[in-house]
């Protein structure tokens, strides 16, 4: 049971980093690929009348975390107090960027909030992607299963380490990238014209740099975290992780070479979501590492709630997301096809 | 030197008393317009008058924006269940984690997807879905109230739950746990006190444009419904179910209804004090005017039953600031007892057919929009300052729910960081809303209406 809440916790926040993940990089290109008003109109169109839902995927895991494993969510929000912090109002400049940008038809109200919205969205990709290789280096867990964390200390990875070092930086920009990447190939699917061309010429350059940087990384979390490759290799969810990266990719590089841009999609979700399951299939059962002494890490079975609790959850869960996917279906399916400024503008008031 | 600046369980509840007030600005007029929404939606399917779709389009407009703003000031709420009072998460996480999971799975998924929808996709959706994107999202704000008032009522009264082996909470009935007595009661008086929110709101705007001499038919159209409704929620929230509250208070937290009356005796034909000042040094309320035998009436259903006082309970479940509570609670009542006859005479005047032609009246509507904002947040302050000392009444201390590892300087940088960019936010949300209410409804036929194709 509490291995199956892990996998839903786990596959929840695998979902928002996909679906939002867009949003973040999209945002990141905005002023690379759109250059006149009409043009980013077209962007913030494209990120649809859903981008709200998108981010309920992360409120919602914050509930579940809390509901299955409320030890953890404790240690973690606490010990990460001002980074999720500096996250909570990241995501508060960018809807609020993109909520009201376009109420005034005026150039400069815009390029006020098309500047928020490209700072929001650069904060929230490298703060996600620094929380993602905190999550793979560890955190400074005493033996209570609590720490305070600093944004940086000596950039070392060992011992009281800080938000940010020479591990969790290059993962941060890794992710950034990542995310840029899929965010342009979302773009290209769903724009026309020279934000199209853009966006699409942009997807090529960064899914170009992805592969290196990702050896990078691939080579540093190895000399952080030892034990985790041995960890991965004698896990077969890890192989079949490692399946879906390399058929993602295949496919990712198939939809850019034949300009079919839906399978590029399909490919650059699949990368994000491969690349995360891996990694979160590696770590288990343990949830939250310690990088002052591995007997204090916070496993899935040490911080799960009551059994009754686990079970009853179990019951209601999976009918809030057949629900949801109901919900996606319908609102996709009318605005499936490429964005018009005309139908989908956030209209100016 | 006040020990209180050193207390972090005083930060910390100071930041989320804070965000928590800000934020629900928003719901509550959320909750209290969609179904002016749904309603006029439906009219306009149902008559095929074009007012009532102008109606629809101009109020979608001011719910968009009260709904963005709801949006991102609610995130940080449940973050802060972790990030202030982690204590409190590893105590009760198991039993209240349910329903803020819930919270997500079944409102908020429901709201976010049709919101957009609602606001900018009446071409993309059709008239009939375009309906049933206002409902949806009613329907997603008002269930998502639930799940947070099941939550709240689990910490005035606790149901449902059992006490695992390692001392915390989980879950022993969900039905229980869901259908907790205080929660019916609580949603009930809250829910219909945000559609006093919504319904003030709406009378605002129609007396402003009368007074304006613009916009007439729809003018009217918001003065009649708003005031109508106004007046039917301002009585509802009153009784039965501001009554069956009290009750419940009397009932379940006879220590907060003594705190809240500011009684330090217990007896019998207790009165409600009109005016009075509690002074707690010296045990009693200063200058009351009572109405005797009220209190005994209200909480308990009898002039003769005997109400405790705060000095047969120990100092040690005193609510913390009785002050506060006091004024909160009396206020609350005052400002609900002037919606009512502001309302009723509202409705005479329309009975009378001069509703639209009474302008000291038309004034004072314009003018009243705020104080159901207050009654509001007066309501929740009664509730929770009532609640003092626990977090979880009667099982766990609010000073043991912080966060142990958040110093004060964390807290009070976040609290600031806050009340700065809320201040902006504010400000912004103004702007925008002044500006859509200057422009008002658009009178002409909609642009897209038949021509274009879904």
């Amino acid at each position: 049971m509490i291995a199956s809440w892990y996998v839903v916790v786990s596959f929840m926040l695998i979902v928002y980093a996909a679906l939002d993940g867009r949003n973040f990089g999209a945002g990141m290109l905005h002023w690379l690929v759109a250059r006149t008003p009409e043009e980013r109109r077209q962007v913030i169109a494209a990120m649809g009348p859903l981008w709200s839902w998108h981010e309920v995927w992360l409120v919602a895991f914050g509930g579940t975390l809390l509901a299955v494993f409320p030890r953890l969510l404790a240690s973690a929000f606490a010990g990460y107090y001002l980074a999720l912090f500096l996250i909570l109002w990241g995501l508060i400049l960018r809807g609020i960027a993109v909520e009201v940008g376009g109420h005034i038809d005026d150039r400069l109200w815009q390029a006020f909030w098309d500047f928020v919205f490209v700072f929001a969205n650069f904060l929230l990709a490298i703060l996600f992607g620094a929380a993602a290789g905190n999550l793979a280096r560890g955190v400074p867990l005493d033996a209570q299963g609590n720490f305070s964390m600093a944004f940086f200390t000596d950039f070392k990875p060992r011992g009281h380490v800080g938000l940010l070092d020479w591990y969790t930086v290059p993962v941060a920009v890794f992710g950034a990238v990542l995310l840029a990447a899929h965010g342009a190939t979302y773009l290209a699917l769903k724009t026309e014209g020279p934000v199209h061309d853009r966006s699409a010429t942009w997807a090529k350059s960064l899914w170009a740099a992805v592969a290196p940087l990702f050896v990078v990384i691939s080579i540093e979390s190895w000399a952080v975290r030892p034990d985790l490759p041995g960890r991965a290799l004698a896990n077969p969810l890890c192989w079949l992780g490692l399946l879906v990266i390399i058929t993602a990719a295949v496919t990712l590089v198939s939809g850019l070479r034949h300009r079919c841009e839906r399978r590029a999609f399909i490919g650059s979700n699949l990368l994000i979501v491969g690349l995360l399951a891996t990694g979160v299939a590696a770590i288990f059962p343990v949830m939250l590492y310690s990088t002052l002494a591995p007997e204090n890490s916070l496993t899935a079975y040490a911080v799960a709630a009551g059994p009754r609790s686990l079970l009853l959850a179990a019951v209601w869960w999976p009918m809030g997301l057949v629900l949801t996917i109901l919900y996606f279906v319908f609102i996709s399916r009318r605005y499936a096809g490429k964005v018009s400024v005309q139908r989908d503008n956030h209209g100016f008031y | 030197m006040n020990s209180t600046l050193y207390d972090p369980a005083f930060w910390s509840r100071l930041q989320f008393a804070f965000t928590l007030t800000y934020h629900y600005l928003f719901p509550q007029l959320t909750m209290g317009l969609a179904w002016f929404l749904v309603y006029w939606k439906w009219r306009a399917l149902r008559t095929g008058n074009e007012k009532y779709n102008q109606a629809v389009r101009f109020w979608a407009k001011i719910f968009g924006l009260n709904f963005a703003v709801g949006v991102v000031t609610g995130i940080p709420m449940e973050f802060q269940f972790g990030t202030n009072w982690a204590d409190f998460s590893r105590y009760a996480g198991g039993v209240i984690g349910q329903t803020l999971a819930m919270e997500g799975m079944f409102a908020f998924f429901l709201e976010s997807a049709f919101v957009g929808a609602l606001i900018w996709g009446e071409k993309r959706l059709g008239p009939r879905y375009h309906f049933l994107a206002a409902l949806a999202v009613a329907l997603g704000s008002w269930i998502s109230g639930y799940f947070i008032l099941v939550t709240n009522a689990f910490m005035q009264h606790p149901a449902g739950y059992h006490i695992e082996a390692d001392g915390s909470l989980g879950i022993a009935s969900l039905t229980a746990y869901l259908l907790n007595p205080w929660a019916w009661v609580q949603f009930a008086h809250n829910q219909i006190a945000a559609v006093v929110t919504g319904s003030f709101v709406v009378a605002a705007a129609g007396a402003f444009y009368t007074l304006r001499g613009v916009h007439p038919d729809q003018a009217r159209l918001y003065l009649r419904a708003g005031t109508l409704v106004a007046l039917i929620a301002s009585v509802l929230v009153a009784f039965p179910t501001g009554d069956q509250q009290a009750k419940m208070v009397g009932n379940h937290q006879p220590v907060t209804l003594a705190a809240m009356e500011g009684r330090f005796k217990g007896g019998t034909m207790a009165g409600v004090a009109v005016i009075g000042q509690p002074n707690i040094a010296a045990r009693r309320l200063d200058n009351p005017i009572e109405l005797p035998g009220a209190l005994s009436f209200l909480a308990y259903g009898h002039f003769g039953s005997y109400v405790r006082g705060l000095e047969e309970f120990p100092e040690e479940v005193w609510p913390d600031n009785i002050e506060l509570l006091y004024y909160s609670f009396h206020l609350m009542i005052t400002l609900g007892t002037i919606f009512i006859l502001l309302m009723a005479y509202a409705g005479f005047e329309n009975w009378r057919g001069r509703l639209a032609s009474n302008s000291a009246l038309l004034w004072v509507l314009m003018l009243a929009f705020p104080f159901p904002y207050i009654a509001n947040t007066l309501g929740w302050m009664t509730a929770e300052l009532g609640r003092q000392p626990w977090l979880v009444y009667g099982l766990f201390r609010t000073r043991d729910g912080y966060s142990k590892v958040v110093s004060n300087g964390d807290t009070i940088f976040t609290l600031i960081g806050f009340v700065g960019l809320y201040f902006v936010l504010g400000l912004l949300f103004l702007y925008l809303v002044g500006r859509e209410i200057g422009h008002g409804p658009e009178e002409k036929a909609y642009p897209g209406r038949g021509g274009e194709p879904l």
